[in-house]
């Protein structure tokens, strides 16, 4: 009698200890498999020579992929590219953000409308605000050379000519990064208490004064959210590429990693897996340091 | 300094929160703007310190118009309920940035700060962030940060609300020796009477927007100037009878007839309000006002509070501890003249 409550007891007991798994299982069942799975094998992937992705066949294991990729001039281009791209955008779109999310945070009359109009696009895809794009960044009948003679700017032949293609490619990656940024900007201006504004009025702080001494230093921890969301993506640039040039420029001279990535992977042929798994890595870890280099600032600053 | 407020209204549209308000503060003194929630102190102390405009009607520091001024330049000292001090400055950072906005060097503005710090026990905590400060010393930082520009007046929103029972207590008399060595004109909003009574020289009293009485605590306590103002004050409320004056006594509602001098005067069939402090009614000590029966008694060490039934009414009344009453006893009532009030039943106001 006794052995068999004891013999239940530890059943249960079992049961309970295996139970949270059961729950945890079909998350866990997702991110191994569309998400650990796919990275391990990239890691792997990127050291297996002549890889064919077919036959599963490979010669052996080393670091030639690497050697090619670093020393392929493309991805030399891309890489530059992608590095130019993020330190553009990246200072230009979080002033700009903060700028424009602060001037929404005032009390002003439609406030409610120019917040729609500056959502617009992030419910709206890429793809097709790109071809919009293509069209004010058209040479003769384009709006953004028409707004540029005002300034008496000549017309910018901004897509077909190679030089411009950059500067293109990063007033509209400034553009789509500015919605999803400014959100976040104005939810964390929202969550400042305005007695702190009183308090500083009182004390005789303009606005000025009260912006940087005040909004700034209680907004640095959405703006460092900000600033490490928006590097990772920024780093993968690649969409934006297709609207505005249907590929890397109009004349190969806009590869960035993630489309030289795209280009071992898909375009060239045979298709180059294991050049694809290098490029990927090293951007990966390239991301990785920065992020690292960022929560870094972020913990100085705020001791 | 001393502020006139005259004739000053905020109309909130649908709301009046402050109407026709008349009062002026005396140099030095410490004030305190006592009323129940809603009666308007608060948006009467944001009018003083100009962070709210005014709908009509002056206000003068000294002889100053500051009606229309800002408040950066009226030279007001104000503390917030919940204190406001910036999160990512230090207590020191925090005090001195009155000065640092006014671009006082930083040799200067922190030396001022420390004096401040010093001067409202605050010095052992320069390089914390508010954030681990206690309720009282976040306090005592608002206030230094408020007197660092020598303000003309000190304003304090419920200064002591987001403070625990004990604390308060050591924050009222602080605020009270704080404002000792200062000596600077000092108006505080409360909606606690205790609070008032204690540390004030005088107390502003209002409700609905309306002032009720200006008057020193005491004063406040033993001459209310109408129903509302003795209802106000005091612990445990104010015993309060309704009843018609006949033949020189006042009959409450319920046919006890109380014997009074003050209601000789009073024209006959006025209908009133006898109000009584617990402390002003005698059983059976030989003075006798009318005649009740005690109802109920708890011993409360002491003394003894005993609820006395006079015609409808049920009144609290201390008797001495030693004392003792049977339920149900027939007893004497007597009235003392301080503490016991007629005011009109219609109006409230104050009648003897």
């Amino acid at each position: 009698m006794s052995t068999k409550t004891a013999g239940k007891k530890k059943s249960v007991s079992f049961f309970r200890k295996i139970e949270p798994y059961f729950y945890l299982a079909p998350f866990a069942i997702g991110v191994l498999l569309f998400t650990l799975y796919p990275i391990v094998n990239v890691v792997l992937m990127s050291f297996k020579e002549n890889y064919n992705f077919i036959n599963q066949s490979y010669s052996g294991w080393g670091l030639g992929n690497y050697l090619y990729v670093l020393n392929d001039a493309y991805f030399i281009q891309a890489y530059k590219n992608t590095f130019m791209y993020v330190f553009v955008v990246i200072p230009i779109s979080t002033c700009l953000s903060v700028l424009i999310a602060t001037l929404l945070n005032q009390k002003i009359k439609f406030s409610g409308m120019f917040q729609t109009a500056y959502f617009l696009p992030m419910v709206t895809s890429t793809v097709a605000i790109g071809f919009a794009w293509r069209f004010m960044f058209s040479h003769r009948t384009g709006v953004i050379n028409y707004l540029l003679s005002f300034l008496g700017v000549e017309a910018i032949n901004w897509l077909q000519i190679p030089k411009y293609n950059f500067p293109a490619l990063c007033i509209y990656g400034i553009w789509a990064i500015l919605p999803f940024t400014i959100i976040l900007l104005l939810s964390g201006l929202q969550n400042i208490d305005p007695m702190y504004y009183t308090a500083a009025k009182v004390d005789g702080a303009g606005p000025i004064k009260s912006f940087f001494r005040i909004t700034l230093p209680l907004l640095a921890p959405t703006i460092f959210l900000v600033l490490i969301v928006n590097t990772i993506s920024t780093f993968k640039v690649y969409n934006e590429l297709f609207p505005l040039f249907q590929g890397p420029g109009i004349a190969s001279n806009l590869f960035t990693v993630v489309y030289y990535i795209y280009y071992q992977f898909r375009i060239k042929t045979p298709m180059k897996y294991g050049y694809a798994a290098a490029a990927a890595v090293i951007l990966f870890l390239t991301i990785f340091v920065f992020t690292m280099i960022q929560r870094f600032i972020e913990k100085k600053t705020k001791d | 300094m001393k502020i006139t407020i005259d004739h000053l209204t905020k109309d909130f549209g649908s709301t009046i929160a402050v109407n026709d308000f008349s009062a002026v503060i005396e140099s030095g003194e410490l004030i305190a703007l006592l009323g129940p929630s809603g009666c308007g102190k608060s948006t009467m102390l944001n009018m003083i310190s100009g962070i709210l405009p005014s709908s009509t009607g002056k206000i003068y520091f000294d002889e100053d118009d500051v009606t229309d001024v800002a408040p950066e330049k009226r030279g007001v000292g104000l503390v917030f309920q919940n204190y406001a001090l910036y999160p990512h400055m230090t207590v020191l950072e925090n005090i001195a940035f009155p000065l640092e906005i006014k671009k006082v060097k930083k040799e200067e503005r922190e030396a001022k700060a420390k004096e401040m710090a010093k001067l409202v026990h605050v010095d052992m905590l320069l390089d914390r962030k508010p954030k681990q400060l206690s309720g009282g010393q976040q306090q005592r930082v608002a206030i230094a940060r408020a007197l660092i520009k020598n303000p003309r007046v000190l304003l304090l929103d419920e200064p002591l609300s987001n403070l625990d029972a004990r604390l308060r207590i050591e924050m009222r008399e602080e605020i009270r020796r704080i404002q000792q060595e200062t000596q600077v004109t000092t108006i505080f909003v409360t909606h606690d009477q205790e609070e008032a009574m204690s540390i004030s020289d005088h107390i502003v009293l209002m409700k609905d927007g309306f002032l009720q009485q200006v008057a020193r605590p005491q004063e406040l306590y033993d001459e209310p100037a109408n129903c509302f103002v003795a209802d106000f004050l005091g612990n445990p409320p104010i015993n309060k009878t309704y009843g018609v004056v006949q033949n020189g006594a006042i009959v409450l509602d319920g046919g006890c007839v109380v014997e009074l001098d003050a209601a000789k005067n009073l024209k006959e069939g006025h209908k009133v309000i006898l109000s009584m402090r617990a402390e002003s009614i005698v059983v059976d000590e030989g003075m006798k006002n009318a005649e009740g029966t005690v109802v109920e008694t708890y011993v409360m060490g002491k003394e003894v509070l005993a609820y006395v039934s006079l015609g409808d009414y049920k009144v609290r009344a201390y008797i001495p501890a030693e004392k003792s009453f049977g339920k149900e006893q027939k007893v004497t009532v007597g009235l003392k003249k301080r503490g016991v009030f007629v005011f009109d039943a219609e109006t409230g106001e104050r009648l003897a």
